[in-house]
């Protein structure tokens, strides 16, 4: 699960972006490695383009140390650009991603989607 | 420059064409002569051989750099060029702090930037649809006739000798008519390139920062009434995607505004229309993108519409910032 601590899912570029993550019914020794992103990507007719902004993998020593029983805490500043936007062919959006790999090869994907900018979102 | 240009223009074009196709007759004859048939040849190696063969090479160079000059200056004015030279005296743009710096995703702004104006700080890079092709018709043409030169020589060689060879006879009917239609198209693409002139468009200051607005001079060259002028700010979505093997591009305006329309005026050589006027990017615009197979593209774009020509529509494409980061990157130190 993904928690976005603003008070908005809207933030201006420079902003920080505060956000917490944690995994539930997951035995710890079952995890294999976390891998922690802030991405945009395009949507639209056009093939998808994808970039990382911030980008965090726990595996060996700093996965054994984390406690998932607590929340774990990220913070990133956010780009100028680009800004989320809906357009007619091409939409841009931005969100923090987490993945989890298990020891059995199951892969547990969560995404929060939050909103950089304040251009409107239809043109 | 006196007297009508346009005809000046095209007429230096076909006198470097003509210097051109001599260049190459002359060359394959002299040169053909001599190692197809060395008992019959007028001009022995030696002196005069070396000089007319280094002559018509001349020939040949000197057409083809002077027509492809005289095609390319069409995009190209005096005064651009003056200004470059006085690059210094030009008005220096507001901001210049960490301008080559662009933020993520956003096209680089040196390629905008690199041409100062003659009364604004910027010359915008025009985008020409037609230049490509012009190029392509205008090689194509120069590359088939001199092989039809070449041919027609070897025709007139075998004539001279008493051989009439049919085969290349019947080659060369086709190949003349396919020369001479090329050159055609060329010179008719190359006629509604020079007749309308050259457009420019200067800015007081890139990159555009939305919720700003800034001065733009349109200057329109060339000798003809234009019955109608407008000039539009646009911004255009563009994404690329594959459709089974086909990689397309599908292209659409989201955004428009007028920025000024022009009735009719006059133009002549030496007196170019002149327009000012202000461009206002709108607060809530989205920042020019540009991504592997997404973009969102800025430009301003000329129409016109000309009497005796048909009309024209000529862009120019601009970078537009967010605003955060054109704040912080144009206070100065």
């Amino acid at each position: 699960m993904i928690r976005l601590l603003g008070l908005q899912p809207t933030y201006m570029p420079h902003d920080q972006l505060d956000f917490e993550y944690r995994v539930s019914n997951v035995p710890q020794n079952a995890i294999a490695a976390v891998e922690v992103s802030v991405v945009w990507l395009t949507e639209g007719k056009g093939t998808e383009d994808l970039g990382v902004h911030f980008f965090q993998r726990l595996t060996g020593a700093s996965l054994a140390a984390t406690d998932w029983s607590v929340p774990q805490q990220v913070g990133v500043p956010l780009p100028d650009s680009p800004l989320s936007y809906e357009g007619r062919l091409l939409k841009i959006s931005w969100c923090v991603r987490v993945r989890f790999y298990l020891n059995d090869g199951t892969e547990l994907v969560a995404q929060q989607p939050f909103y950089l900018g304040t251009i409107t979102r239809e043109v | 420059m006196s007297g009508w240009w346009f005809v000046g223009s095209l007429g230096e074009a076909l006198f470097f064409a003509a210097f051109f196709m001599i260049g190459v007759v002359c060359f394959t004859t002299i040169v053909g002569w001599q190692f197809l048939s060395p008992t019959t040849q007028v001009v022995r190696i030696g002196y005069g051989f070396w000089l007319l063969t280094t002559v018509s090479a001349a020939f040949v160079v000197m057409g083809a750099v002077g027509f492809w000059y005289r095609v390319l200056k069409v995009a190209t004015s005096d005064e651009h060029r003056e200004v470059i030279a006085k690059r210094g005296l030009v008005p220096r743009p507001k901001t210049t702090l960490y301008r080559q710096l662009p933020p993520p995703m956003v096209p680089l702004l040196t390629p905008f930037t690199e041409s100062p104006g003659a009364k604004l700080a910027f010359r915008l890079p025009g985008e020409w649809p037609g230049t490509g092709a012009l190029i392509s018709i205008g090689l194509f043409a120069m590359a088939w006739n001199a092989m039809i030169a070449v041919f027609a020589v070897f025709a007139v060689y075998g004539f001279w000798r008493g051989e009439i060879r049919l085969r290349l006879l019947i080659l060369l009917v086709p190949g003349i008519y396919i020369g001479l239609k090329a050159a055609q198209i060329f010179f008719r693409t190359y006629v509604r390139a020079i007749g309308i002139g050259s457009t420019t468009v200067e800015i007081d200051d890139l990159p555009l920062i939305p919720g700003n607005t800034y001065k733009l001079l349109m200057v329109q060259y060339g000798r003809l009434v234009i019955k109608k002028l407008s000039i539009r700010l646009v911004c255009e979505e563009e994404s690329t995607y594959h459709f089974g093997t086909d990689v397309r591009t599908e292209r659409e305006v989201v955004r428009q505004q007028n920025i000024l329309d022009q009735g009719r005026s006059r133009i002549d050589w030496g007196r170019p229309l002149e327009l000012e006027c202000q461009v206002s990017i709108p607060s809530d615009a989205m920042h020019s993108f540009q991504s592997l197979h997404n973009a969102v593209h800025w430009k301003i774009i000329v129409e016109g519409e000309a009497n005796r020509w048909p009309s024209y529509s000529r862009s120019f494409p601009v970078v537009v910032y967010p605003r955060v980061h054109s704040k912080l990157t144009s206070q100065p130190s």
